[in-house]
C-alpha cells in the first residue's frame, strides 16, 4: 500500500554532523536520500555510525549539524513521529510493558486511538509476526526471537510507513532469522536496515550503503557494493558468502 | 528466581471477578480493621473471617502455607522472645524460664493479627494480576509517575536479577569465593553491586529511548478501564461493613457501650 | 529493618501513612517541576530494581552473612526519586516476599526513607570548597551509608520497642535497646564500607550517576 508519489523522497539527510560530548564526529557530512519503497541496507564496522545515524533519523538525536527531513516534514528533536518507527538491537529495551498486549499497545494508544482501535491494531501487527498466541505472555517469559518479533509488532501497530532496524537478526537462532527475512520480504513499507548480517542485506535490499567512520563510503547495488573485494575489506568488512564460488565439496551422504 | 505472584490469579470466584478497584479498598478496609483490633475476645472472629474469605477465594491451601512460610520466621521470633521478656504476671515456670502472661496474651494478639491481615493481602494480590492491581490503584488516585515506576521496575527486576545470576556464576568460575570475608572480597562484591547498578543505568538510557520513540509523553488521559456492577458495590459494603462492624466491637469490647460515638 | 503487620498500633501505622503521602506527594511535585520529568522516570524505575536486587548479595559476616539495605546510596543517587524508589521497594517485598507489611508500609517507608534523604545531603556536601577527590567520594560515601542505616535503625529500634502490645521491665527494655543497638554496629559499619566503596567504583565508571538529579 504505497501512498506516497514515487520519486518524492521518503528521508532526505543534508549534510549531517554528529558528535557526541565525549566523542568528536561520530558523523561527518553525511547525505542520504531514501526513495518511496526502497529497501536500503547499512554496513560497516562497529563504531562507524549507524546506530548513530538512525537515532538522528528517528528524532531522538540532535544534529550538531545539517538537516533531516522524513515525509517532507523537517525532523524535530522530542516530536513524537508515528509514521515512522525504529526497532532498537535489544528488545529487551523496548519491551518494557508487564504483558506482551500492553507493549504492543503502548504506540497506539500515545496516537489517542479509541480502545476499539487499539485491540484491532495489537492484533494485526501480532499476527503479521505471527505472535498472536504470545498476547498474555510477560515478556521475560519469552525466547530471543520470540522478543525480536514482538518488538517489531509493537513498531508495526503504529502503521509507520517508514521502519528502521538496528541489528535484526542479532542473537536470534536460524528458524527465528528465517522468519525475519520473510517478515521483511513480504512488507511493502520504505525500509532501512544495519546490519552484519549481509547475507540478510544481500536476500531483502536493492540498495546498500557503506559507512564507515562517520562517512558514506558507497551507496549501490547490493553485489556491486557487497562484492568489490577491496572496497569490503578496507572497511572492516568481508564478501558475503553468497557472492564467493563454493569452496568445499558438500552435501554427499556420510558413508 | 521465584518473582512469581499471578500463578492463580486465573482461578474463577467471586473474589477474582470482583472490581479490582473495590476489591482493593474493600480489602484494605479489613486489613486496617484487623490491625486495629485489640481485645482477645476479637481473635476468634478474625480469624473465622479471614477464612471465610479465603475460602471464597478458591485460593488452594497451599499458596498459603507457602507464602506465609517465610515471615513466619518472624512470627517464632516473637513467641520466643515476648512471653519471657514482657509483662509481671508469672504464669509458668519452665526451668529457669518465666512465662509471663502478658507477654503470652500480646504474643497471640500479634500472630493473630499479622497471620489475618498476611492473608487477606496474599488474596487481594493472589487474585488480581499484578498489572490490574497497579492500574486500579492508578485508578483510585495514585500519581501516575509512581505507577509508571511501579510497572517498570517490575518489568526490570527479572532481567536485573538475572543479571546478577550470570555475573555471579562467572565469578565462582573464576574461583571466587562468596563466605569467605576479606578486605579484597568486600571490593568485589561492591564491584559487583556497583556493575549492576552501571549496567541499569545503561539500559534505562535504551528503555527511554524507547518509550520515546512510540510516544512517551504524549498519551491523553487515562482511560477508565474497569466498569463496576452493583454486585461490586455490594461486595464492597459488606467488607466495609465488616470493617466497621470489628471496630466498633473491639472498642465495645473494650470500653463498654459508653465509648461508642452513638 | 522492616516492621511487620499486626504489631504497630494504628495511631503509629496512621500517623506513618500520613508522613509518607506527604513525602511522595512532596517528591512527586518536585519531580514534576523539573523541565522534564518523565526523562528519569525510566531511570529511576531501573535503578530502584537494581537497588532491589543489589540488596540481595549476601556480604558474609562469619557465622553468617548479611544483606545490606543501601538507603544511604539510595539516597545519595536518586535525590527526588528516592522516597518513591524506597517506597516501591517496600511495596514489592510486602506482596511479593511477604517481607515488612502492608499497614505498615508508611511506617516502614519513613524509617528507610527518611535517612535516605539526609544521606542525599551528606553525600552532597562532599563538593563543599569545590574540591572533588576521590577520597573525598569515599569518605563521605561511607557517612552516608552508616549515617542512614544507623538513623534506620534507632527509628526502628525506638518505634518497635516503644509500641509493642506489653509491658517491659524498664530493665529490660533497656537491656534490649543496648543489644540491638550494639548488634547493629559492624553492620552499619560495613554498610558504610560497602557504600564508600561503591561511591568510588561509581565514580570511576560512571560518574554520571553522582550527579545531582
Amino acid at each position: 500500500m504505497l501512498s506516497e508519489e514515487p520519486g518524492v523522497p521518503v528521508i532526505t539527510v543534508s549534510n549531517l554532523w554528529f558528535s557526541y560530548p565525549e566523542r568528536p564526529n561520530v558523523l561527518r557530512d553525511v547525505s542520504l536520500t531514501v526513495l518511496p519503497g526502497e529497501r536500503v541496507g547499512l554496513i560497516g564496522p562497529n563504531g562507524s555510525g549507524k546506530t548513530t545515524l538512525f537515532l538522528q533519523v528517528s528524532g531522538i538525536l540532535k544534529p550538531s549539524a545539517g538537516k533531516i527531513v522524513v515525509f517532507g516534514m523537517p525532523v524535530v528533536n522530542g516530536d513524537f513521529r508515528s509514521d515512522m518507527g525504529m526497532v532498537l538491537q535489544n528488545p529487551d529495551d523496548q519491551l518494557f510493558c508487564p504483558s506482551v498486549r500492553d507493549d504492543v499497545a503502548f504506540g497506539p494508544r500515545n496516537m489517542g486511538l479509541s480502545e476499539d482501535e487499539i485491540d484491532a491494531r495489537v492484533t494485526e501487527a501480532l499476527s503479521i509476526v505471527d505472535a498472536l498466541e504470545l498476547a498474555d505472555r510477560p515478556p521475560h517469559h519469552l525466547s530471543e526471537g520470540e522478543k525480536r518479533m514482538v518488538a517489531i509488532a509493537g513498531v508495526l501497530a503504529m502503521r509507520p510507513r517508514l521502519l528502521i532496524y538496528d541489528e535484526p537478526s542479532a542473537n536470534l537462532d536460524i528458524r527465528s532469522r528465517r522468519r525475519l527475512i520473510r517478515l521483511l520480504h513480504a512488507s511493502t513499507e520504505t525500509i532501512l536496515i544495519a546490519s552484519h548480517d549481509l547475507e540478510l542485506v544481500l536476500e531483502v535490499c536493492q540498495r546498500v550503503v557503506l559507512i564507515d567512520d562517520g562517512r558514506i563510503i558507497a551507496d549501490g547495488n547490493p553485489r556491486d557494493v557487497m562484492g568489490n573485494d577491496r572496497l569490503m575489506e578496507a572497511h572492516g568488512q568481508e564478501k558475503p558468502h553468497s557472492l564467493l564460488p563454493h569452496r568445499f565439496p558438500h552435501g554427499k551422504s556420510l558413508e | 528466581m521465584k518473582l512469581e505472584l499471578d500463578e492463580y490469579v486465573h482461578l474463577e470466584s467471586p473474589l477474582h471477578r470482583w472490581d479490582p478497584r473495590y476489591k482493593l479498598a474493600g480489602l484494605m478496609a479489613l486489613i486496617l480493621a484487623f490491625s486495629f483490633v485489640r481485645d482477645l475476645r476479637m481473635l476468634l472472629p478474625m480469624v473465622a473471617a479471614t477464612a471465610t474469605v479465603y475460602l471464597v477465594s478458591r485460593l488452594p491451601l497451599s499458596f498459603m502455607l507457602r507464602r506465609l512460610r517465610y515471615p513466619s520466621i518472624f512470627v517464632l521470633a516473637a513467641v520466643l522472645i515476648l512471653p519471657f521478656l514482657a509483662g509481671q504476671t508469672i504464669v509458668l515456670s519452665i526451668g529457669p524460664f518465666d512465662v509471663r502472661q502478658e507477654g503470652l496474651l500480646a504474643v497471640l494478639l500479634i500472630v493473630t493479627r499479622f497471620l489475618c491481615i498476611l492473608t487477606i493481602g496474599l488474596i487481594l494480590f493472589g487474585t488480581t494480576p499484578f498489572l490490574t492491581s497497579i492500574k486500579a490503584m492508578r485508578a483510585l488516585g495514585l500519581p501516575a509517575i509512581l505507577a509508571d515506576m511501579l510497572l517498570l521496575s517490575f518489568r526490570y527486576l527479572h532481567e536485573i536479577g538475572n543479571d546478577l545470576q550470570r555475573m555471579q556464576t562467572s565469578m565462582t568460575l573464576r574461583g571466587f569465593h562468596r563466605h569467605r570475608l576479606s578486605p579484597r572480597g568486600l571490593r568485589i562484591l561492591a564491584w559487583l553491586g556497583g556493575s549492576i547498578l552501571v549496567r541499569s543505568y545503561e539500559q534505562s538510557e535504551w528503555v527511554y529511548k524507547a518509550m520515546i520513540l512510540r510516544g512517551y509523553g504524549h498519551e491523553p488521559h487515562p482511560r477508565d478501564e474497569f466498569r463496576a456492577c452493583s454486585r461490586d458495590v455490594v461486595a464492597l459494603s459488606v467488607f466495609l461493613s465488616t470493617a466497621v462492624a470489628f471496630v466498633a466491637a473491639d472498642v465495645l469490647w473494650r470500653y463498654g457501650p459508653a465509648a461508642l460515638p452513638w | 529493618m522492616h516492621i511487620p503487620d499486626g504489631i504497630l498500633p494504628i495511631p503509629i501505622t496512621a500517623g506513618g501513612y500520613a508522613a509518607t503521602a506527604a513525602a511522595t506527594w512532596y517528591s512527586v511535585r518536585k519531580i514534576e517541576q523539573q523541565e522534564n520529568p518523565r526523562r528519569h522516570v525510566p531511570k529511576a524505575s531501573l535503578l530502584t530494581a537494581a537497588f532491589f536486587v543489589v540488596s540481595w548479595i549476601h556480604i558474609p559476616v562469619p557465622p553468617t552473612s548479611v544483606h545490606l539495605v543501601l538507603n544511604g546510596l539510595l539516597g545519595a543517587l536518586l535525590g527526588y526519586f528516592a522516597f518513591p524508589a524506597i517506597l516501591i521497594g517496600l511495596f514489592f517485598q510486602a506482596v511479593m516476599f511477604q517481607h515488612g507489611g502492608l499497614t505498615t508500609l508508611g511506617i516502614n517507608a519513613v524509617i528507610m526513607g527518611l535517612p535516605a534523604i539526609v544521606a542525599h545531603y551528606v553525600f552532597r556536601m562532599r563538593r563543599l570548597g569545590n574540591h572533588d577527590s576521590r577520597t573525598r567520594t569515599a569518605v563521605f560515601g561511607f557517612f552516608s551509608g552508616a549515617v542512614a542505616l544507623g538513623i534506620s535503625v534507632a527509628m526502628f529500634v525506638a518505634i518497635l520497642l516503644g509500641n509493642l502490645p506489653a509491658d517491659f521491665d524498664p530493665a529490660i527494655e533497656r537491656a534490649a535497646v543496648y543489644t540491638l543497638a550494639v548488634a547493629h554496629v559492624p553492620l552499619i559499619a560495613i554498610e558504610g564500607v560497602i557504600t564508600a566503596l561503591l561511591t568510588t567504583f561509581l565514580r570511576r565508571v560512571q560518574p554520571e550517576l553522582l550527579d545531582d538529579v
